[in-house]
Parts: structure tokens; C-alpha cells; sequence
């Protein structure tokens, strides 16, 4: 897990990093299943997403929000994704399981994912996001 | 205070034009010196930033529980001209109509004999958490008339009294729904939620009246001190968090279309007159009506248990009112001695409108419009009542909250839900949630002190104290 929670005062600010740029929407993907869910999540079930945005950014923001989403609707909770970028196409394949009330009550909903304060950088290292959840 | 922010009165600071970079007018905030101490520069900035927004009138406004969201900060206000102006999801917020509402018992404390077996009767009343479906089997019809007609659609359901929907804001129910603008993910998302709190900050909690500070106000509003009332804080769901993503993506295509330069990707927004700006407006209303439908149901699911466990009869539990702290609207006020409709819009704020406002039930119209204000799990809540002064000076609005000091991770390293719960039942408060950690959160201690926020607001004159409700019992989604 390379993403930690920053400090902010009303809601969920998370900082991932990853070596690529897949790898951290991954990430984002993630925290945003643990912010949820908590970490008691298995596979089993998979999802397909695939949409177009304008920039890295709104693909981003766009993605998390499917992902929202999908795990309302279909009641399905992730503990993988696997993501591929091509220009700003994005096909993703998430594994998951059915919400379990006993196991995954664990968390917050996250009601939107929001442009304040977003942020992808890239150094040497790869790729660092600072992303907001409105919870 | 802040570099670059200058006082302007006793507990009222400005933000001069300037501070950033494009901005119309001033700002302006009303907060105690202490208060003051606990203010984030990043709820400076987004003040200063909604001055920038097109067709803005007078100045940006924030409420004494400010602080740092996104697009808008929270406990912000701001009114647009309909002809000039913009409307933006940033100045609403994802959970449109987020709101409170307040209904009394015939009960006084003593009469609560077993407060833990009642607490947990509620919290399996009223569906609660993540991944909480409700038990109502709710047609794609009756979303439809939930979306159009809010909490009249549930009181003609059986779920409540005519009397119920004098006493919300707008009478339950904004006219201006435009339900074609709600998408089919939006639909699909407000189907099983009907009835259910959600989680976060969202409660239900059982209260007794401890202090009465107006006599006239609290006896039209029907609160008697030592008695037992009713608090649902919660909001539109899934659905209007889906309404706010969907308009928040047409909207930053029409920013752009109609020129309008931003200081930050989440104040997306466009004329208030533009067809995607009319769009957002209804798909917003149509959201604000089912989070009224949906606290009516709640409200009702609530008065069953008191039905059931205390023998009383569904008449006697009134509502006090219901607000909205999360919408934007279109309000007449008094600009430069001209009354003029304007799109104003509060996210995490409170409307306050003063006697003689219109939409005011006609046996308040003399006292003004009941105020709710929620304290945090474990401090007082306050109902208030709306003034001539809000009218003047913030365009009829005044706080929601206390506003929170202190991040979730922060609070959960402090400490345990158990700690918490623990400490909280030490003072006779008892504590129900699906999770430790939705407790953890919520610490009274990650929150302004309610009484600080609210006495603020009464010395300026927003709204004037009526009455403090203490908890006895709280349900945390």
C-alpha cells in the first residue's frame, strides 16, 4: 500500500505515489476502497470500466467517480484494479466481492472526488497524487 | 488573523479585493478572537476565490463555523445576480440539501426508562452506514414523484402530516425540479436509499430541551424546557451525490464555452440564465426534494419506535422545521434599497430569514424563521430564530454547525471509538454506530465548540438563541 492520508480537516485528503502512472490510479482506486470498506476486501468478482477524459486529471476524478459509482449500484466492494492508459483512454479491470455488511461496514461513504486541490507530479522516483474525497 | 485580512468590526473581518487575483468584491467573515485562532488559510483563499465568480453581489460571505472544503468553503455563502451571475456545484456541495430537522415529543427524560433498548430500536429502524439499503421497495414512479414533489410526495404516502410540510423550508418541496436533467445513474442510485441516514457527520439523535433563552419564540416553535425531541441530520444520498458529479462535468465544459476564468477546477459554473446552468439547477432541485422526501421518511420511521415503546400518539411528536444548509436558491432581498431576485447560494450555511420574510408558516411570521444547529455528538444543539439582521447583512443566513477543527486521521490517532463512546456514556450520552471508527471521527473534541459558534452568531445578530438541546442518545451512521 503506498498511500497515506493527509491531514485535512473536513474531509479525506489521500497522497499516493506509484512508478507509473496505471499503477497510481490504482492507488487512488484503493484508498478510496479503504476509506470505505476497510482492508477486510477479497477478489472473485470482476468489473470492467472504460471511458475517455480530456486531461489526466478529469480521467482520473471521472474513473474514481465510476468506481463510486459501480460499488453503490452492483454492491460490489474492490481489492484489485488494474489499470491501462492509453492517451487519455482508460480501460480497468477491478476484482472484488459482494458488500458483506459484517465485514465491510467498516468505513465512510464517499460522496464525491473532488478538483480541489488535485494534484499528479512526476519525478525521478514516478508518479505522487494528492487527491480529495468529500466524505 | 491571517496576512492580508483586516478587521472590520468587533468578531466581523474582511477580505479586501485583491488578495487574489481577479476578485469582484470583498470578503467577509464573522468570527470571534478566539474563533479566529483556530482559522485555516485555505478557507481564506476559497472565500476570496468565490469573489471572483461572475455577477456576485456584494461580497463573499463567511459563517463563524468556516472552514476548508472545496470550491466554496464551508459555511459559505453567496448571492448572484440572475442576470449577470453564475451557478456552481461547488457552492452547494456533493450532498444537496444536506439538512436538519426537529420534531418534539410529549416526553419529558424521566419517561425513558430504558434508553439503551430505545436507541437500539431506532438504529434498526432507520437504516444506517455504508451499504445500508432501505426496506422500502421504492418504484421507479415513486422516485419520479419523490424528485418533484419532495416531502409532499411522502406525506401523501402515509409517511407524515399535512402540518409537517408548513413547517420545512419551501414546504418540502422546490418548484423548480427539472427532473429530465437527472441522469438514469442518478435514478439508480436514489432507488434503494430512500429512508436511509448515510454516514459521516449524518445522526439521528434524541435530545432533551435544557435551556430555554426566549420564552415567546420557544413557545411558538413548541419547544417546552425538559422535554424530548427528535433530531435527523442527513442529505439527498447517492442521487445527489450523482446529480453533483454529472453537472459537475457539463459545467466545466460551459466554464469554458462562456469564457469564465477560474482560481479552482471545483468552482465549475455557468450563467445562472445558460441552459446548462437552468440544467443544473433542476437536476439540484429535484436532489433537494428527495433528501426531503427521504428525512421525512426517516422522520417518520423515528415516531414509529416512540409510538411503539412509549404509547404515544403520532400527532404529538410536531416538527419544529427543517432547513437546508446545502442549496443554492432564487431569493428576493433588499440590494442598494432595490428588491431583486437573486440565486443565492449556502453551502454549509443556514437560511435565517426574519419575521415578515415570506415562505415563513403563517403562525411564525411574527417571531421568524426556526433556526437548527446541530452540535456535534456529544455538545449541545441550538434552534435559533432567523432575523431582520440576517436579512441585511448575509442575505438571511447564519451558521449550520460547529465546523471541525481536527482531520479523521488526527482524531483516530487520538483516540478509540470505545474511549470516546465510553467517555461520552460517563456523561449519560449513549453512542450507537455500525463502526469504532464512525465514533472516532465524530469526537466532540474534533469540533468548535457549538455554544462558541453559536454565541457568535447571536452577538452579531444572524439569528437570536431560542433554545439549547442537550443529547442523551445518538445514532452515528
Amino acid at each position: 500500500m503506498s498511500y497515506e492520508e493527509l491531514s485535512h480537516t473536513a474531509d479525506v485528503k489521500i497522497r499516493a505515489c506509484a512508478p507509473t502512472l496505471e499503477a497510481l490510479f490504482g492507488e487512488a482506486c484503493g484508498a478510496l476502497m479503504q476509506v470505505m470498506y476497510g482492508g477486510d476486501r477479497s477478489g472473485g468478482t470482476e468489473k470492467t470500466i472504460d471511458l475517455d477524459g480530456k486531461d489526466l486529471e478529469s480521467l482520473l476524478c471521472d474513473f474514481l467517480s465510476e468506481v463510486l459509482y459501480v460499488t453503490e449500484v452492483d454492491g460490489l466492494v474492490f481489492c484489485r484494479t488494474d489499470v491501462c492508459l492509453d492517451g487519455t483512454h482508460l480501460h480497468a479491470v477491478l476484482d472484488g466481492e459482494p458488500f458483506d455488511h459484517e465485514r465491510h461496514n467498516k468505513g465512510t461513504e464517499v460522496k464525491g472526488i473532488s478538483y480541489s486541490g488535485m494534484c499528479i507530479t512526476r519525478d525521478a522516483k514516478g508518479y505522487m497524487l494528492d487527491i480529495l474525497f468529500d466524505v | 488573523m491571517l496576512d492580508g485580512v483586516t478587521r472590520a468590526g468587533v468578531n466581523e473581518w474582511e477580505i479586501p479585493v485583491g488578495f487574489v487575483p481577479g476578485m469582484r468584491v470583498p470578503g467577509r467573515f464573522f468570527l470571534s478572537d478566539a474563533l479566529a485562532e483556530l482559522l485555516e488559510p485555505g478557507a481564506v483563499q476559497q472565500l476570496a476565490n468565490v469573489a471572483t465568480l461572475p455577477g456576485i453581489v456584494r461580497c463573499s460571505l463567511g459563517m463563524p463555523d468556516i472552514h476548508w472544503g472545496y470550491g466554496f468553503p464551508i459555511g459559505g455563502v453567496a448571492a448572484f445576480s440572475l442576470d449577470e451571475g453564475v451557478i456552481s456545484p461547488g457552492g452547494v456541495g456533493f450532498d444537496i440539501n444536506c439538512g436538519v430537522r426537529l420534531f418534539t415529543t410529549p416526553l419529558k427524560q424521566a419517561d425513558i426508562k430504558k434508553p439503551r433498548e430505545f436507541i437500539e430500536s431506532l438504529y434498526k429502524a432507520v437504516p444506517t452506514g455504508v451499504g445500508a439499503k432501505s426496506s422500502l421497495k421504492v418504484s421507479p414512479a415513486a422516485l419520479t414523484a419523490m424528485m418533484e414533489k419532495g416531502a409532499r410526495w411522502a406525506v401523501e404516502a402515509g409517511y407524515g402530516t399535512q402540518r409537517d410540510l408548513a413547517r420545512c423550508e419551501e414546504g418540502g418541496c422546490m418548484k423548480q425540479a427539472d427532473i429530465r436533467a437527472v441522469s438514469a445513474k442518478a435514478r439508480a442510485r436514489g432507488i434503494p436509499q430512500g429512508g436511509t441516514l448515510g454516514s459521516g457527520n449524518h445522526f439521528l439523535e434524541i435530545q432533551v430541551v435544557s435551556e430555554i433563552y426566549d420564552e415567546t419564540a420557544a413557545k411558538a416553535f413548541g419547544l417546552l424546557k425538559g422535554q424530548i425531541c427528535c433530531m435527523i441530520h442527513c442529505g439527498s444520498r447517492g442521487l445527489g451525490h450523482q446529480v453533483c458529479t454529472d453537472h459537475l462535468k457539463t459545467l466545466e465544459e460551459a466554464t469554458k464555452k462562456y469564457h469564465i476564468p477560474l482560481p479552482d477546477r471545483q468552482l465549475t459554473c455557468a450563467p445562472i440564465q445558460s441552459p446548462e446552468g437552468k440544467a443544473y439547477f433542476g437536476a439540484m432541485a429535484a436532489a433537494a426534494n428527495y433528501a426531503w422526501a427521504n428525512r421525512q421518511l426517516i422522520m417518520h420511521a423515528a415516531r414509529l419506535q416512540f409510538e411503539r415503546m412509549f404509547s404515544i400518539g403520532y400527532e404529538s411528536m410536531p416538527l419544529v422545521y427543517d432547513v437546508t444548509h446545502n442549496v443554492a436558491k432564487i431569493e428576493e432581498h433588499t440590494v442598494d434599497g432595490h428588491r431583486v431576485p437573486l440565486c443565492v447560494h449556502r453551502k454549509g450555511a443556514t437560511r435565517s430569514f426574519g419575521p415578515g420574510a415570506p415562505d415563513l408558516p403563517r403562525d411564525l411570521a411574527a417571531i421568524g424563521q426556526p433556526v437548527i444547529i446541530p452540535g456535534s455528538m456529544g455538545t449541545s444543539s441550538f434552534v435559533l430564530k432567523g432575523t431582520a439582521t440576517a436579512m441585511e447583512r448575509t442575505f438571511g443566513s447564519t451558521c449550520h454547525g460547529s465546523g471541525r477543527v481536527m482531520s479523521r486521521s488526527q482524531a483516530k490517532k487520538r483516540m478509540t471509538g470505545k474511549e470516546v463512546a465510553d467517555h461520552l456514556l460517563a456523561q449519560g450520552i449513549i453512542v450507537r454506530a455500525p463502526n469504532e471508527a464512525a465514533i472516532a471521527d465524530e469526537a466532540p473534541e474534533v469540533y468548535k465548540p457549538s455554544s462558541e459558534v453559536v454565541q457568535v452568531v447571536h452577538d452579531i445578530g444572524l439569528s437570536a438563541l431560542v433554545a439549547r438541546l442537550s443529547p442523551l442518545g445518538v445514532i452515528k451512521g
